[in-house]
């Protein structure tokens, strides 16, 4: 197995791949991954994202992504926009210019926002400029 | 670093992750050193270039003069401002997005900034409200002795009335029997529209409430408060059944407090006009009005002409001294009922209730032109300078108060791009074709 190595941020369809992943695979990724449910729990937390926040997955999984981790994407630009495409039982592939405070640091960061109606694991994907 | 450390400094930015207020740290020149997530978010829909890397640019269309106010705060540390409120333009996609942050800011020390962000949105429309309950008792339980008492009919016309009135304006009965309660105030004070408004608002929320000048029999003025209150029921469904009291107290000893506090919070620091916030509140109610019974309502945006130029030549006190010059010509210009204002930066708009296009747009040209044949003197200097302006309507098709000041934004625009010192009413197919500190650009992350 060595699709870790050629999955990148911009890999065209990716939701399949990460469903399918083991952790492992994940954490040899070289952007974040974070998967949440549809409350907003986090379920994955790969070991880029980890390094990237400070935080290690202990603090981080089983909480609420919008209140633990990034209160900064509880907003019309990313959390509202899995809810729309929820709403109308639409997947979502979307990338967006975005600024996350790693480490209290204004960041630029391209996001991915990945979700599917039949796939029950939503991702945000953080890939640092 | 030891585990137990490392596990410390985990928890310490979580708790800076979670905390519920947003944090910022920069430099004297407004460049970020860190910022917390809820900081992040607040900022950044504000932000021009959809970076945050200067806590000053990315606030600069809202709050103007911050740096102003950094650079001119002498000790070597304290706070510079303290819960500061500032107001967004409501252009931002999404129900909840705030309308109103309040900053602190504190100064650290000769090269650090420390400064506190929140939405204060909810609590500042509690603390209205609550305000406007507690001015009603207040006119209700104090100066029980000196008020007048009048009842008016469902136009507004005075019905009956109580000695007070004569003691208290000089006005006979003769002067008020069946005229309209304008009678009372100056002439040029309200249009005759808000007459009925205000009888509108008392229908809706049980009172309404102003202060202002009022006028006496022998034609002296003095600071009134006046308070009406439907005297029919609720559910009263006829119209010409409705009735309502109005009482009215001479506040003029109140006065000076009074404007005193309105001034510092509703007055632009430097020009006097109404600020930003204080607009958008008073054009907020005037376009309420507007939904209930569309009228007549114009809005001019005004713009100074090269005022970077100015800027440059002639120093910040040129500009400064610019924009005073002009805050005055627009007063002279307008009526006392407008609402005149100054956005930021050398942008100023006007709200005018009861007026035709026509009409706005020969007040604007007549301020264009006095502007343009004046100058003003800074140090034995003589600086001249022109401005440019934008009419446009509400109608139906314009997308509220955010609708209304886009297409006079767009206007003046075209009237910047047709060689400035003019004004020009907005028609479809407008766009605003020149990037630069439009008040309502969106945010620039979206829409990939």
């Amino acid at each position: 197995m060595n699709t870790e190595k050629q999955t990148s941020f911009d890999s065209q369809p990716l939701l399949d791949f990460l469903t399918k992943a083991q952790d492992k695979e994940l954490d040899g990724l070289d952007f974040g991954v974070i998967g949440f449910d549809d409350r907003g729990v986090v379920t994955r937390y790969n070991s880029f994202e980890s390094n990237a926040a400070g935080l290690s997955p202990e603090r981080v999984l089983g909480h609420s992504l919008f209140t633990v981790v990034a209160p900064c994407m509880h907003n019309f630009m990313v959390a509202q926009r899995f809810d729309d495409a929820k709403a109308q039982s639409e997947g979502l592939d979307v990338v967006i210019d975005y600024v996350l405070t790693l480490r209290m640091r204004p960041i630029k960061v391209k996001l991915r926002l990945l979700s599917a109606p039949a796939v029950a694991t939503r991702y945000v994907l953080v890939h640092r400029l | 670093m030891s585990s137990g450390l490392e596990e410390e400094h985990e928890a310490l930015l979580q708790f800076l992750y979670m905390a519920p207020v947003g944090l910022v740290q920069a430099l004297h020149s407004g460049e970020i050193l860190m910022i917390n997530p809820v900081c992040a978010q607040l900022l950044m829909p504000l932000s021009v270039d959809g970076g945050l890397s200067n806590v000053f640019s990315a606030l600069r269309d809202v709050l103007p003069d911050l740096q102003h106010r950094v650079e001119s705060f002498e000790a070597p540390h304290g706070m510079i401002c303290e819960a500061l409120q500032i107001q967004l333009s409501s252009s931002q996609s999404g129900k909840k997005a705030p309308r109103i942050l309040s900053l602190s800011l504190l100064k650290l020390d000769a090269q650090r900034l420390m400064g506190l962000l929140s939405d204060v949105t909810q609590s500042v429309k509690r603390d209205r409200e609550l305000r406007h309950s507690q001015a009603w008792i207040h006119s209700v339980v104090t100066g029980i002795s000196d008020y007048a008492l009048l009842s008016l009919d469902e136009q507004g016309g005075v019905r009956d009335w109580n000695p007070g009135v004569e003691r208290m304006t000089g006005f006979g009965s003769a002067d008020l029997m069946g005229f309209s309660y304008a009678s009372l105030y100056p002439a040029d004070a309200v249009p005759a529209s808000r007459l009925l408004d205000r009888l509108h608002e008392a229908d809706d929320s049980g009172w309404s409430l102003d202060e202002g000048w009022r006028l006496r029999a022998d034609g002296t003025r003095y600071w009134g408060s006046c308070l009406i209150a439907p005297l029919h029921s609720r559910d009263e469904t006829q119209p010409e059944e409705r009735a309502y009291s109005l009482i009215l107290r001479d506040i003029s000893d109140k006065r000076e407090a009074h404007e005193e506090m309105r001034r510092s919070v509703s007055c632009d620091h430097l020009t006097g006009l109404l600020n930003r916030r204080a607009f958008f509140e008073a054009a907020e109610l005037e376009l309420h009005r507007w939904r209930r019974s569309p009228r007549n309502l114009a809005l001019v945006m005004i713009d100074a002409d090269h005022f970077k130029q100015v800027n440059d030549s002639h120093g910040h006190a040129g500009g400064d001294a610019v924009l005073r010059h002009l805050a005055a010509g627009m007063c002279a210009s307008f009526r006392v009922m407008d609402l005149i204002a100054r956005l930021g930066g050398e942008e100023f708009v006007v709200l005018l209730p009861a007026t035709t296009l026509e009409g706005a747009q020969t007040v604007a040209e007549r301020l264009c032109q006095t502007i343009a044949h004046q100058h003003v003197e800074v140090d034995g200097q003589l600086i001249r300078y022109t401005v440019s302006a934008g009419v446009s309507m509400m109608d139906h098709n314009v997308a509220g108060l955010e609708g209304l000041i886009k297409r006079a934004d767009e206007a003046m625009y075209r009237a910047k791009a047709s060689g400035r010192n003019r004004v020009e009413l907005w028609r479809a197919g407008d766009v605003r074709a020149v990037a630069g500190t439009s008040i309502d650009a969106p945010p620039p992350h979206v829409g990939e």
